[in-house]
């Protein structure tokens, strides 16, 4: 059984990428702080009890059921306020856009290295990320959980509740795809 | 044919895929204070629900504690099981079958020296050498007046 010391531990070390996910999948930050909380409240009420090596796996399985809840429950809201969300569609975006825009400010203000080399990085960082986003849902998902969260083929496959052979394929293109694009833009990683 | 390729392409494709994720594993340390401050808090939330659960989860080991709870308040409060419910409602009315007889007791206790009284007055007025008719008499009443008052 896991202690309360090693929950915490376990849930710090994966609460950044779990929101970054979130964030990939969703596109909206509110929205994905609110699934990662959900997410955490749901894996220490219902399982905080089993060993500190399952929680990783299990975590992952509750973060892509709590964003398909989100996707479910957004889809049901835009069927029922389909015109109003059509209306306010260009306005949300602006306010994205400004958003990360303020982001980058203060992140280069923090760091010692040049600001020419920050700047890059930033970009190259937005730039991985803008392409993430484009990828089909369960291809992000698969790249994800296998090379992010370092999941192998049969956890991910567990996860994500399909066959391995389809991890390994969803990973490929997602490669594939991620790797042309960021060629295109003449990124080199 | 394919074999050796399809290999070598994917551990190009995985070489790749980890450059891309330490990519993203560096441009996602610096979180905005705020949404790292939200982050921080949904864990504490997390844990403290643990911490509520905890107990009910584990029955063989949580199940001394409670039984010992419980027996403290079934002594205190008569919140016992069905079984004990008439010996509680027995144990519960006994000061107040005191208090019944008691009031009997002391209500038989005094009749008893309200008798004995009467009886006394009645033994000394018939062991008198004063007849009792004598105190119906006006005249003798009226020296019994005047006697006390002179005195």
């Amino acid at each position: 059984m896991a202690t309360e010391q090693e929950l915490s531990d376990f849930l710090k070390s994966v609460e950044k990428r779990a929101f970054k996910r979130s964030v990939y999948h969703v596109r909206n930050e509110e929205a994905a702080l609110d699934i990662v909380q959900d997410s955490m409240l749901k894996l220490a009420e219902h399982y905080g009890d089993k060993p500190a090596a399952e929680l990783p796996m299990l975590f992952q399985r509750i973060l892509s059921n709590c964003t398909l809840d989100w996707f479910r429950r957004q889809k049901t809201r835009n069927a029922l306020f389909s015109s109003m969300s059509d209306f306010e569609g260009p306005g949300e975006d602006g306010m994205d856009f400004d958003l990360l825009e303020a982001y980058s400010g203060p992140d280069d203000g923090d760091k010692a290295e040049s600001a020419e080399d920050l700047t890059r990085r930033a970009q190259t960082f937005h730039q991985i990320e803008a392409e993430i986003e484009e990828l089909p849902a369960r291809q992000r998902e698969a790249f994800l959980m296998r090379y992010w969260e370092e999941m192998d083929v049969s956890e991910t496959a567990a996860a994500m509740g399909c066959s391995e052979g389809s991890v390994k394929t969803h990973c490929f293109r997602a490669i594939q795809t991620l790797s042309k694009a960021l060629k295109a833009k003449g990124i080199e990683l | 044919m394919n074999t050796t390729p399809t290999l070598s392409q994917e551990a190009a494709a995985e070489r790749f895929a980890r450059r891309v994720s330490a990519r993203l594993t560096d441009g996602s340390q610096d979180l905005p204070y705020d949404i790292s401050e939200r982050l921080r808090a949904s864990r504490m939330q997390a844990l403290a629900r643990r911490k509520v659960l905890a107990p009910v989860r584990a029955p063989a080991r949580a199940a001394a504690p409670v039984v010992l709870a419980g027996g403290a308040s079934a002594a205190l409060g008569g919140g016992g099981s069905e079984g004990n419910s008439w010996w509680n409602a027995l144990v519960s009315a006994v000061p107040l079958i005191a208090l019944v007889v008691g009031l009997f007791f002391i209500s038989t206790v005094q009749d008893e020296f309200g008798a004995n009284e009467i009886a006394e007055v009645d033994a000394a007025l018939l062991t008198d050498e004063l007849p009792p008719e004598a105190y119906s008499d006006p005249g003798f009443v009226q020296f019994l007046k005047t006697a006390a008052q002179n005195h």
